[in-house]
C-alpha cells in the first residue's frame, strides 16, 4: 500500500511540474505585429471545388495588391475535420482570424466566446444586400457572429428520359409538384422492366446515411419545423402532423408503396448516383451543389433535370444551413478582418464564389445575375427557389448536435427501416429529445 | 534439411504440404492486397467510369488525368516530402531512445519500470481526445507551433509507449547467460547492451521501426491542428483536400494522390523486410 | 487500478535481480544506477513532459464540469460526473458493442496474423514480396482505408455483392453497412484487415527469436507439425504474443477513426464504439468533464480485463 502511494505521490509531482510550466507560458501574450506597421490576416477557406480555390486565392492577391498594410495569408482548411481543428485552435488560442464555416458550428462557438460579434463592424450595404432570413442564421441574442455567403437548397435530379417516358407533369420553381403529385409520380416512375417480378426502377432514392438534416429542413415544406420556442423562449421540440408528414411519406414510399429502395436509405448523396445514372432510380433528392458530380460523372448522352422539391402548400419553402465567414474573438484586427470579409462578400466576387463551387450565393444582387439564370445544369431552378429559403430550424440550439447523434440519427434510421411507427418515432425525437435540450437550458 | 532417402510418400506428402502453404499464402494476400489493386486502377479511371454501377477490376480507358488533376489541386511532392522528414525523423529517434530505457526497464525491476509499465498502458487507454488540448498548450509554450520540429516532437513520444512494450518484450527473449558472459569478460552495461544485446534485437528494432515510420506518415489529427502554413502540411492532411461536405469526394485524384501517399511505405517495408529475418539469435547461442 | 495493486502486492521487497555489475555501478537511486539512469533519462524526459503531464490533466478533468468555451468557469465536482454515467444506457450499450468489437477483432486478428506469420516465416519463393504485399492495409492511409472499403460494400456497385450475386450466393443486394443485423460483423471485418499487419510483423520478428536447433532437434525426434509449434515455438513466442494482444486490445477498443469513416455510428447505433461516444462528448458537444469520466471507466474497465488476461506475465515479471 504504501508503495503505491509513495509512486502516485511522485508521478502527481512530475505532472504538476510539467503542468505549471505549461500555464506559466501560456498566459504569456501574443507577439506584436512586425514593426512597420503591416498586419498579416490568417482566412481559414473551405473552397472546395479547384474553380472555387482559384477564385479565392486570385481575391485574396487582389485584396493584397490593393491592401499594402493588411496583407491576408490563404490557409486551406477541409469541411471532414473543420470543427475539430478550429476547437483545438479555440482552446490553444491559435486561431485564424478569418474562418469559413457553416451556420450550424457558429452556435456553439459563439455560444462559447470564440467569435467575435460583427454587428458594429459590418458596411450598410452589405447588410442590406444579403436578406434578413440569412442574417438570421447567424444571429444569435444580440450578436451577429458571421456573414452567411453561401448556400444551397435541395432540389430533385432527375433522369430526364425517364421523366418523359412517364409522361409526368413537369414542375418549375413557380409550379411545384405538392408531396401528393410526388407520390403519384414516384409510382408512375416505379417499374419492372424485365418483368421478373423485381422492382428495377425506383422513382426516388432516398440517400439517408444522414438523415437528420434532411428532415428537418424538408418539414418546413409542410409547415413543421420541429424546434420551437416556448413562451419563455426556450428551445423545445415537437412532432406534430405537420412536423412529420415529409418522414411518413417518405416510410411510405420506403416500406409500403416500394417506390423508394431500402438500400438507399444507407447511402450517401454520392452512393446514389451510380443508380441513378444505371437508370435504377429516376429521382435524387440532393443538395444543389451535387450537380457538379452528376455534370462530372453523368456517362455520355445522359441527360438530367434539376427540379424544385415538392412542397405542402404555398411557395415551395425549406430550412438551410449557409456557409459563413466569421472572425475569431482573439484577433486583435477585428475591423481589418472585416473589411476583407465585406470584400470578399462583395455580389460580384460571392457570385465568383458560389459558381466555383455549385453552390447559391446569398446576396440579392448576385442572386439576379445573368450567369445563374441560364438552363443549363439547373441554375434557374436554384436561384428561383433561393427565395423559398429560411434558416433551418437546427441554428441557434444548443444541444442540438447531441440530439442528433444520440436521439434523431438512429431514431430516423431504424423508423425508415420500418422498425417502428411514428408514436415511438415522436416519443424518442421530442421526448428523449427535450430531455437532452433541457440539460442545456438550466 | 537433409532428405537423400525419402520415400516417396513423405515426398508426396510435402509436395501437397508445400502447395497447401503457397495456396494459403495466396489466399491471405488477395484479401489483405485487393484494396491496393482497387486503388490503383481508380486512379486511372475516368470520372464517367467511376460513376458506372459495374465498375471493372481494370480501367476500361485508363488515363493519367486523375494523377493531373491531383498534382494541379495540392502540393503533393512537397507534403510527401514533409511527411518523409517527419516519419524518418521520428521513428529513428523514438527507437534511439526506447532501445536504452527498454533494456533497463526488463533488467532492472524497480518502481521506475513499473511507473513505466503502468504509464505505457494507462496512455494508450485513456481517449486520446483529451489529451489533445493539453499537449497543445505545451507545444505552444515550446513554442513548436506550425514547425516540423514540434510534430517530431509528438511523434516521438507517441511512438515511444509501442516501442518500449515490443522492445521489453524482445529483450526479455535475449538469453541473460549471454549478458553474463559479457559482463565476466569485463564488459560494462554500456558495452553489453551495445555489442550483445543490440545485434540479437535486430528483427524487433526493425518491427517497431517500421511501426513507428507507418504510424507518423499515416498520422492525421496531430498534423492538422499543429501545423498550419500551407509550407508544412504533410501528405495525411492533404490527402483530406479531396473530400467535401457530407463525405463527398473527389474520388479519381483522391485515388491519385493515395496511390502515391502508399508508395513510400511500401517500399520501406520491402527494403526493410528482409532484416526482419534475424537469425542471428541462434548462431549467437550456438557460439 | 487493479494493475498496480497486484504487482504492488508482488513486490515485498525485493526488487528483481538485475545480472551481475561491477561494484562502481553499485550507487543507486530508485534502484537505478548511473547507467541506467543514463540509458533512461532521454525516454523518460519527453514522456513526462508530453505524456504524463497532459494525461494527468486529462484525468483530472473527469472530476470537474469542463466545458469546451471560456463564458463557463470550471469547477470541480467531484464523483458527479461518474455517477451521471451510471444511468447513461446509451453509453453502456456503445460499451458492450465496443466489447464485442474489440473483443472479436483482437481474436480475429491474432488468429489470422499468426497463420500468416508461419507461413511468412518458411522458405518460400517470393517470400520477400509476399511479405510487402501482407503490409498494404498498413500502408495505406486510414481516410483511403474507409473510402475503399465504402466502395466494396456499396450495395449498388460494390465488388462484395457483385462477387457474391455472380457466384450465385446473394440474390437481392445487401446494403452491408446500413443493414441492422450486417453492420457490425461487416466492420468487424474491416478492423481485421486494417489491423493485421501490424501483429503479423510483430509475430513474424518474434518467431526469428525461436532457437533453430531447437525446432531441429525437435524435429529429428520425430515431433509432428502441430508438437513442434506447442513445445517450441510457442513457448519462445508467448512474450510477443501477450505483448501484442493486450495492446491490439486496448487499440481496437479505442479504435473508431475507421468505423466513423464507414457507417458514422450507424445505422440506429449499432456500430457506435465507445470511444466514439467520448470523442463526440468531447469535441462536438464541449462535455470535456464528462468525456474525460468516461475515459476513466474505460481505463478501469480494460485495465481489469487486462490483468485478467496478463496475470501470468504480470507474475513472472514481479518475480
Amino acid at each position: 500500500m504504501r508503495v503505491r502511494s509513495n509512486r502516485m505521490k511522485g508521478l502527481s509531482a512530475c505532472a504538476a511540474t510539467a503542468l505549471s510550466l505549461a500555464l506559466a507560458a501560456g498566459c504569456g501574450g501574443s507577439e506584436p505585429d512586425s514593426t512597420d506597421g503591416r498586419i498579416t490576416l490568417e482566412f481559414l477557406s473551405l473552397a472546395w471545388q479547384k474553380e472555387s480555390v482559384d477564385a479565392n486565392k486570385a481575391l485574396v492577391k487582389q485584396w493584397n495588391a490593393t491592401h499594402p498594410d493588411v496583407q491576408v495569408k490563404y490557409v486551406q482548411g477541409s469541411w471532414d475535420n473543420i470543427h475539430d481543428q478550429l476547437l483545438t485552435s479555440f482552446e490553444g488560442g491559435e486561431a485564424p482570424d478569418i474562418i469559413h464555416d457553416d451556420a450550424s458550428d457558429l452556435t456553439d462557438f459563439a455560444n462559447g466566446g470564440y467569435l467575435a460579434d460583427l454587428s458594429d463592424y459590418l458596411p450598410q450595404s452589405l447588410r442590406e444586400d444579403i436578406p434578413q432570413a440569412s442574417w438570421d442564421t447567424t444571429t444569435y441574442g444580440n450578436g451577429t457572429y458571421g456573414v452567411p455567403f453561401l448556400q444551397e437548397p435541395r432540389v430533385l435530379i432527375a433522369a430526364t428520359a425517364l421523366l418523359q417516358q412517364a409522361d409526368v407533369r413537369i414542375p418549375t420553381a413557380q409550379h411545384p409538384w405538392t408531396w401528393g403529385e410526388f407520390e403519384d409520380v414516384s409510382k408512375k416512375l416505379t417499374r419492372d422492366r424485365n418483368n421478373d417480378g423485381t422492382t428495377d426502377q425506383y422513382g426516388v432514392a432516398w440517400s439517408m446515411k444522414e438523415p437528420v438534416a434532411q428532415s428537418v429542413n424538408l418539414s418546413l415544406s409542410t409547415g413543421g419545423q420541429i424546434f420551437y420556442k416556448d413562451a419563455d423562449g426556450k428551445n423545445e421540440i415537437r412532432y406534430d402532423s405537420a412536423d412529420s408528414s415529409v418522414a411518413q411519406l417518405i416510410d411510405r414510399q420506403v416500406n409500403e408503396d416500394r417506390t423508394a429502395p431500402k438500400n438507399g436509405l444507407g447511402m450517401s448523396g454520392s452512393d446514389t448516383l451510380p443508380g441513378f445514372f444505371a437508370g435504377r432510380y429516376a429521382m435524387l433528392p440532393l443538395n444543389f451543389s451535387f450537380r457538379q458530380q452528376v455534370q462530372q460523372q453523368a456517362p455520355k448522352g445522359f441527360d438530367w433535370t434539376v427540379l424544385p422539391m415538392p412542397t405542402g402548400k404555398g411557395e415551395p419553402t425549406q430550412g438551410t444551413i449557409p456557409q459563413t465567414l466569421s472572425v475569431s474573438q482573439d484577433s486583435r484586427h477585428k475591423r481589418s478582418a472585416v473589411d476583407f470579409i465585406a470584400f470578399l462578400t462583395q455580389a460580384e466576387h460571392q457570385l465568383q464564389l458560389a459558381r466555383g463551387d455549385w453552390l447559391l450565393p446569398t446576396s440579392t444582387k448576385a442572386l439576379k445575375d445573368p450567369s445563374l439564370n441560364t438552363d443549363t445544369y439547373g441554375w434557374k431552378t436554384g436561384a428561383a427557389v433561393a427565395a423559398g429559403l429560411r434558416p433551418s430550424p437546427v441554428l441557434g440550439v444548443r444541444g442540438y448536435a447531441e440530439w442528433k447523434d444520440k436521439i434523431a440519427t438512429p431514431a430516423y434510421q431504424e423508423f425508415y427501416n420500418g422498425a417502428f411507427g411514428i408514436a415511438e418515432l415522436r416519443e424518442r425525437l421530442a421526448d428523449d429529445g427535450n430531455r437532452i435540450l433541457d440539460r442545456y437550458q438550466r | 534439411m537433409s532428405t537423400t532417402s525419402a520415400l516417396p510418400k513423405v515426398r508426396v506428402l510435402r509436395i501437397a504440404g508445400r502447395t497447401g502453404q503457397y495456396v494459403a499464402l495466396l489466399g491471405f494476400l488477395v484479401f489483405l492486397a485487393f484494396p491496393l489493386l482497387w486503388l490503383v486502377s481508380t486512379s486511372f479511371k475516368s470520372p464517367q467510369e467511376l460513376g458506372s454501377i459495374n465498375p471493372k477490376w481494370l480501367p476500361v480507358d485508363p488515363g493519367l488525368g486523375n494523377y493531373r488533376a491531383a498534382f494541379e489541386a495540392q502540393p503533393l511532392l512537397h507534403s510527401a516530402l514533409n511527411s518523409l522528414i517527419v516519419a524518418v525523423s521520428a521513428s529513428v529517434i523514438s527507437v534511439s531512445i526506447a532501445v536504452p530505457a527498454a533494456y533497463v526497464m526488463v533488467r532492472y525491476k524497480t518502481r521506475v519500470s513499473q511507473a513505466g509499465t503502468v504509464w505505457i498502458l494507462v496512455s494508450q487507454m485513456f481517449p486520446f481526445v483529451l489529451v489533445i488540448i493539453p499537449l497543445f498548450l505545451v507545444l505552444k509554450n515550446l513554442r513548436v507551433i506550425d514547425s516540423l520540429v514540434g510534430l517530431i516532437i509528438v511523434y516521438v513520444v507517441w511512438n515511444l509507449p509501442f516501442s518500449l512494450w515490443m522492445l521489453q518484450g524482445y529483450v526479455k527473449s535475449v538469453p541473460r547467460s549471454l549478458e553474463e558472459a559479457a559482463a565476466m569478460d569485463g564488459a560494462g552495461r554500456l558495452r553489453t547492451l551495445v555489442s550483445v544485446v543490440l545485434p540479437l534485437l535486430a528483427p524487433g528494432l526493425v518491427a517497431t521501426l517500421m511501426f513507428s515510420f507507418v504510424t507518423a506518415w499515416n498520422e492525421f489529427f496531430f498534423a492538422l491542428v499543429l501545423l498550419k502554413s500551407p509550407e508544412n502540411q504533410t501528405m495525411s492532411v492533404i490527402l483530406t483536400r479531396f473530400l467535401g461536405a457530407e463525405g463527398v469526394a473527389d474520388l479519381g485524384p483522391l485515388a491519385a494522390a493515395s496511390v502515391l501517399a502508399t508508395i513510400p511505405s511500401l517500399l520501406f517495408f520491402a527494403l526493410l523486410q528482409r532484416r526482419l529475418v534475424g537469425g542471428m539469435l541462434s548462431g549467437a547461442v550456438k557460439g | 487500478m487493479s494493475l498496480t495493486a497486484s504487482r504492488a502486492k508482488a513486490v515485498p521487497g525485493s526488487r528483481g535481480t538485475p545480472p551481475p555489475r561491477t561494484p562502481a555501478q553499485r550507487r543507486q537511486a530508485l534502484g537505478l544506477d548511473r547507467d541506467a539512469w543514463f540509458l533512461l533519462l532521454p525516454a523518460l524526459i519527453p514522456i513526462l513532459v508530453l505524456s504524463v503531464g497532459p494525461l494527468l490533466y486529462g484525468v483530472s478533468l473527469a472530476f470537474t464540469d469542463a466545458q469546451a468555451g471560456r463564458t463557463a468557469a470550471t469547477q470541480f465536482v467531484g464523483l458527479d460526473n461518474l455517477l451521471d454515467l451510471r444511468h447513461d444506457s446509451l453509453f453502456w450499450e456503445s460499451f458492450r458493442i465496443g466489447l464485442i468489437w474489440a473483443v472479436s477483432v483482437t481474436a480475429l486478428q491474432f488468429v489470422l496474423a499468426m497463420g500468416l506469420a508461419l507461413l511468412l516465416n518458411q522458405n518460400l519463393r517470393f517470400r520477400w514480396l509476399a511479405r510487402t504485399l501482407a503490409l498494404v492495409p498498413w500502408a495505406m492511409p486510414e481516410v483511403v482505408v474507409g473510402i475503399m472499403w465504402r466502395l466494396v460494400y456499396h450495395s449498388d456497385a460494390g465488388v462484395l455483392n457483385k462477387t457474391l450475386g455472380q457466384l450465385g450466393l446473394l440474390h437481392e443486394n445487401v446494403d452491408w453497412l446500413a443493414d441492422l443485423s450486417y453492420a457490425l460483423p461487416a466492420v468487424i471485418a474491416v478492423g481485421v484487415w486494417a489491423g493485421m499487419p501490424q501483429t503479423t510483423v510483430v509475430l513474424l520478428a518474434g518467431l526469428q527469436n525461436v532457437p533453430h536447433e531447437l525446432r531441429e532437434a525437435a524435429q529429428l525426434d520425430g515431433a509432428g507439425l502441430w508438437r513442434r509449434f506447442t513445445t517450441v515455438t510457442w513457448p519462445a513466442l508467448k512474450p510477443v504474443v501477450l505483448a501484442i494482444t493486450s495492446l491490439n486490445f486496448i487499440w481496437n477498443f479505442n479504435s473508431f477513426g475507421l468505423v466513423y469513416v464507414l457507417t458514422q455510428g450507424g445505422p440506429g447505433g449499432q456500430t457506435r464504439l465507445p470511444m466514439l461516444f467520448a470523442y463526440e462528448e468531447a469535441f462536438k458537444y464541449g462535455q470535456f468533464g464528462y468525456a474525460a469520466a468516461m475515459g476513466l471507466v474505460m481505463v478501469a474497465v480494460i485495465a481489469v480485463l487486462l490483468t485478467l488476461f496478463l496475470r501470468k506475465k504480470l507474475k513472472e515479471d514481479a518475480a
